[in-house]
């Protein structure tokens, strides 16, 4: 399934949402859809609000006004448990510095998202080694996050965000910390998961990202977004 | 302001909580240590002061009247080694007759003196005057302490042969030379038996020096003319066993207190070490020099430290003297003034900063050795925990994923969650061993207190201390009280003065009725109970004195008639009694109403009883019993328990206050992986659920060993405490362990654990979750 045939059915949509830190304000009034197997790329300088904006629609941070509906669902209406839940169910997450636990193997660290879904241990580890290998670092299940180069590290917290298969995969800064070669295999991998219908929304400073994986580029300035663009994509 | 003070002030402002838990940990250890050891060095000083005051005799000897005169008693203090002297006096032994006073057990020791004061043993008259003309007596008493009652000038004392001695004064000496004294001339007429003399010696610190003093000063008398000698370590030594009973376990208090101080301070340090790797990198490439930057971690460590010393050295001096208060309480000696020595706060003062600054120096030393670059990258790196395999295991195990994660977190920092271990397991061996000690001390203070068993005790009023007399006699007074409702037993109890042969007097307790009231049995140290009217049993205080043991057969003498005895049993007891029942009186065939006795009734009402008016219905009957209800928990007991109670709670809040900073150490240093976890979807719940797991399974350890550590310090401790209170304790009450109070106490651990981790655990659920996912 591509962009192009998918279904134009709303994922995310945000209302009017707003959100202040004391005096400063990072989302001023910012309204937006993302649809089905789009992959949307926000980019935009320093402070502009991206990152607050991946952490709303996270369920990570709650807005100071306005509303925040992914599948239909009000993240607003839901408490801490319940955005918990959402996340589990809905949301796959991948950091600039990766976040993976040291203390895991880069097996067990996939193996945990589907845990806390109540997976057996078994069946979780079964599904995580399948997609270490879809991803090329099975052959590093058994190793811990302090040995795996950056592109390892980034592949590994790849697979834990598809483990549970979300219906949006967050993506922010993928690249940020890795070097050239590294980054090139990350955003194939972005393509490539969208290219199979995974929904995108990827924050990001590389340009090269935004148009190697997005079909879509939001640009951000103090808060608003001050500039929208279909792509085509360069790959 | 030197760079190392402003870097220290602002880490302690970074760490405001661990710096308070260092405070509070540091401020009760050091009062529990004080208070041990201001007891340990003022159990003796009352009692010195007083006798110095008193100038209290050394040694006290009793010569046979006819085989050595006065003037070669006299000569005895002309002999080196005697610095100072009283007598030669007369002594007699007085056995008291009907009509004299009851609150004298008898018979008495009188000695014919003509004054109070002298240079040896100034007695202190603090009621009423001297014995000045024959007639007169003046009576050895303690001063009643607060709420007392008053002893009556003008009472009787009646010697068998019908002389009528007047009490003119009450006094009281240090020496316990006597239990009275009349004037030289009066004790004539009273037919001495031997002479009294009293040495002070030039040397009398210890045993041997008074034993030589008076081996010196009797040399060449005539052989087995010393009849009797007594040394004033004896009763100094039993002056102290009052507050010396206090020691012992105070010392394991203030001993795990120091521990657990210890523990948590290396542990804080440690902690504050290892998440503070770039903020030591930050230091040295700032120039701090290796020296420097431990001096920062030493002086954060030492500012709460010296703090929480101090404000624990002044609570440790202040609750010393209360203790000593009741330690010394109906001794009659003035408590005003003792003061704990100053060499103890300042023993704490010094010695807690040192250790504490011990403690934190090997941690302190990590952060000398690590150059500023290893330090900065340190602090961002990914770094593996120890015992992976644990987590590798944990996380194909079928517990659910949030508990599988706590309890591999422990084994992440194994040396971190050691000294954790190591503050539960003492706060769980302090909770054992603070519950045995309770339960012991209460089953000491119910057989110390032999009518505990009784919830009203009667007893026939005294004239001489403004009471009316009764109307009925014993048979009467005990058929009245089984006739009264709600009366479900009485025991009729009698303490009569008996004279042992060879030995001094004692007072015997005979009783009869519903003998289950009184729980004897319970009390037996050594021997079997009394089955037969020829058996008795001793307090082990009596057997100690005299060197008796059971076994041993006794010549007991009562109202003038003799009776062989045998020592069946040894009961635990600090009071020198002899304990016997009804038969063994009955077969004297003696009116004791006519001895100096005194009658009492035990009874024990029917559940729903109304006290007050049970107490009113036997003063219908008889306006002359007074009856009052029994109150089975001594100031001894009561100070034991709730100062073990104080300690408890202060070591185990000390305890939880070290998991407390544990999980505070590992959430802050573990932020960004909870973040993480909360990003997959875990819910707050499980958060906490997997934080308390993993201090859980540390205090369901902690509880395990700590446990039999705790039973065996209050094995250990108590029968030391007991000897200190010149007691021995029965097995029974050793045995004070019972399964349901095991379950409990193991469980202490995991409580004590969960409490400490709960509220750091719940608070990692609200922290920014975002900020800490881009957090490097």
């Amino acid at each position: 399934m591509t962009s192009e045939n998918s279904s134009e059915r709303v994922v995310v949509r945000l209302d009017g949402v707003r959100k202040e830190y004391g005096q400063s304000v990072a989302l001023d009034g910012v309204s937006m859809e993302i649809r089905t197997g789009e992959a949307v790329a926000v980019m935009g300088p320093s402070g502009c609000g991206k990152s607050t904006l991946l952490n709303m629609v996270a369920g990570l941070d709650r807005p100071t006004a306005g509303t925040i509906n992914i599948h239909g669902d009000d993240l607003g209406g839901m408490n801490e448990t319940g955005l918990a839940l959402f996340r589990r169910r809905r949301i796959g997450m991948v950091f600039q510095f990766f976040n993976l636990l040291d203390d895991l193997t880069a097996l067990d660290n996939v193996a945990l998202a589907g845990q806390l879904t109540g997976t057996s241990a078994r069946q979780a580890r079964k599904r995580a080694l399948e997609l270490l290998d879809e991803l090329g670092v099975a052959d590093r299940r058994n190793d811990y996050p302090a040995t795996l180069s950056g592109g390892q590290r980034q592949r590994v917290a790849v697979a834990r965000a598809l483990m549970n298969k979300p219906s949006l995969l967050l993506a922010d800064e993928p690249t940020g910390a890795l070097d050239r070669q590294s980054g090139e295999q990350v955003m194939n991998l972005l393509l490539d998961l969208n290219r199979i219908g995974q929904t995108l929304l990827v924050v990001t400073h590389d340009p090269r990202l935004a148009e190697r994986c997005a079909t879509r580029l939001v640009e951000f300035e103090d808060g608003r977004i001050a500039r929208e663009k279909v792509l085509e994509r360069t790959a | 302001m030197s760079a190392v003070w402003k870097a220290a002030r602002s880490a302690v402002r970074r760490r405001r909580l661990q710096t308070v838990v260092i405070a509070l940990v540091v401020l009760l250890s050091t009062a529990t240590m004080v208070i041990a050891m201001g007891l340990l060095d003022s159990a003796s000083r009352p009692f010195d002061r007083a006798f110095d005051k008193q100038r209290g005799a050394h040694a006290v000897a009793a010569f046979d009247l006819d085989k050595v005169s006065a003037d070669q008693v006299s000569a005895t203090a002309r002999r080196s080694g005697v610095e100072a002297h009283a007598g030669p006096f007369d002594q007699t032994s007085v056995s008291l007759a009907p009509g004299s006073v009851s609150f004298l057990p008898g018979p008495l020791t009188v000695v014919g003196r003509g004054e109070a004061g002298g240079s040896v043993d100034r007695v202190h008259v603090w009621n009423g005057r001297w014995a000045t003309k024959p007639g007169e007596i003046v009576v050895n008493q303690t001063p009643p302490f607060s709420g007392g009652a008053p002893f009556p000038l003008g009472g009787k004392v009646v010697t068998p042969q019908g002389t009528k001695l007047t009490i003119v004064g009450y006094a009281y000496t240090m020496s316990r030379t006597a239990d009275a004294w009349v004037t030289p001339e009066q004790m004539k007429a009273l037919h001495p038996t031997a002479r009294q003399m009293m040495y002070r010696f030039s040397s009398a610190s210890t045993e041997a020096d008074v034993a030589q003093g008076i081996g010196q000063a009797t040399a060449g008398l005539p052989k087995g003319s010393l009849v009797a000698t007594q040394s004033y370590l004896t009763i100094k030594k039993d002056v102290a066993s009052g507050p010396g009973v206090y020691v012992p376990f105070l010392m394991v208090f203030g001993v795990l207190g120091v521990i657990v101080a210890v523990m948590i301070v290396a542990n804080v340090i440690s902690g504050a070490v290892v998440s503070g790797f770039r903020h030591i990198g930050v230091l040295k490439s700032l120039g701090f020099t290796p020296r420097q930057v431990v001096g920062v971690y030493l002086l954060m460590v030492s500012l709460p430290a010296v703090l929480g010393c101090a404000l624990g050295a002044v609570g440790g001096v202040l609750a010393t003297d209360p203790l000593l208060t009741s330690a010394f309480q109906g001794t009659g000696m003035d408590l005003s003034g003792v003061a704990v020595s100053w060499w103890v706060p300042v023993a704490a003062l010094v010695g807690m900063p040192l250790l504490v600054v011990l403690a934190a120096a090997l941690p302190a030393l990590r952060a000398h050795r690590l150059s500023a670059a290893e330090a900065i990258s340190a602090g961002s790196a990914p770094h593996r925990g120890r015992a992976l395999w644990i987590q590798r295991r944990l996380g194909g195990s079928s517990l659910p994923r949030s508990v599988s994660l706590g309890l591999g977190l422990p084994f992440a920092r194994p040396a971190r969650t050691a000294m954790t271990l190591v503050a539960v397991l003492l706060g769980v061996t302090t909770a054992t061993f603070a519950t045995g000690l309770a339960s012991t001390v209460n089953e000491f203070g119910k057989a110390g207190d032999h009518t505990s068993g009784a919830q009203l005790i009667v007893q026939p009023g005294q004239p001489q201390f403004g009471e009316t007399a009764p109307k009925l006699d014993d048979p009467q007074t005990e058929k009245v009280l089984r006739s009264l409702k709600g009366t479900e037993s009485v025991t009729v109890d009698v303490h009569v003065p008996v004279s042992i042969t060879s030995s001094k007097k004692v007072v015997a307790e005979f009783w009869r009725g519903d003998t289950s009231a009184r729980d004897f049995r319970d009390q037996i140290v050594k021997g079997h109970w009394i089955e037969g009217p020829g058996q008795v049993a001793a307090s082990t205080a009596f057997l100690r004195d005299r060197g008796l043991q059971i076994g041993d057969r006794l010549t007991m003498e009562v109202g003038g008639k003799p009776a062989r005895v045998t020592v069946v049993a040894s009961l635990m007891s600090q009071r020198d009694l002899l304990y016997a029942d009804w038969r063994a009186l009955s077969a004297l065939d003696v009116d004791v109403t006519k001895l100096n006795s005194r009658f009492q009734y035990l009874v024990q009402v029917s559940p729903g009883t109304n006290i007050a008016q049970y107490t009113d219905a036997v003063r219908a009957a008889d306006p002359g019993l007074y009856a009052r209800p029994n109150s089975d928990s001594s100031t001894f007991e009561a100070s034991v328990i709730s100062l073990s109670v104080v300690l408890t709670l202060m070591l185990v809040t000390v305890a939880g206050l070290g998991v407390f900073n544990t999980v505070v150490l590992n959430t802050r240093e573990r932020r960004r992986d909870l973040a993480t976890l909360q990003s997959l979807g875990m819910t707050p719940r499980q958060v906490i659920g997997m934080t308390v797991t993993s201090m859980a399974a540390v205090g369901a350890i902690g509880g395990v060993l700590g446990l039999p550590l705790g039973v065996l310090a209050h094995r250990a401790i108590m029968p030391i405490a007991g000897e200190a209170a010149k007691v021995d304790l029965p097995a029974r009450m050793l045995d004070v362990w019972h399964a349901p109070v095991l379950l409990l106490l193991g469980l202490a651990g995991i409580t004590i654990a969960v409490l400490g981790a709960f509220f750091p655990a719940r608070s990692t659920t609200r922290m920014a979750t975002a900020e800490a996912l881009r957090s490097e």
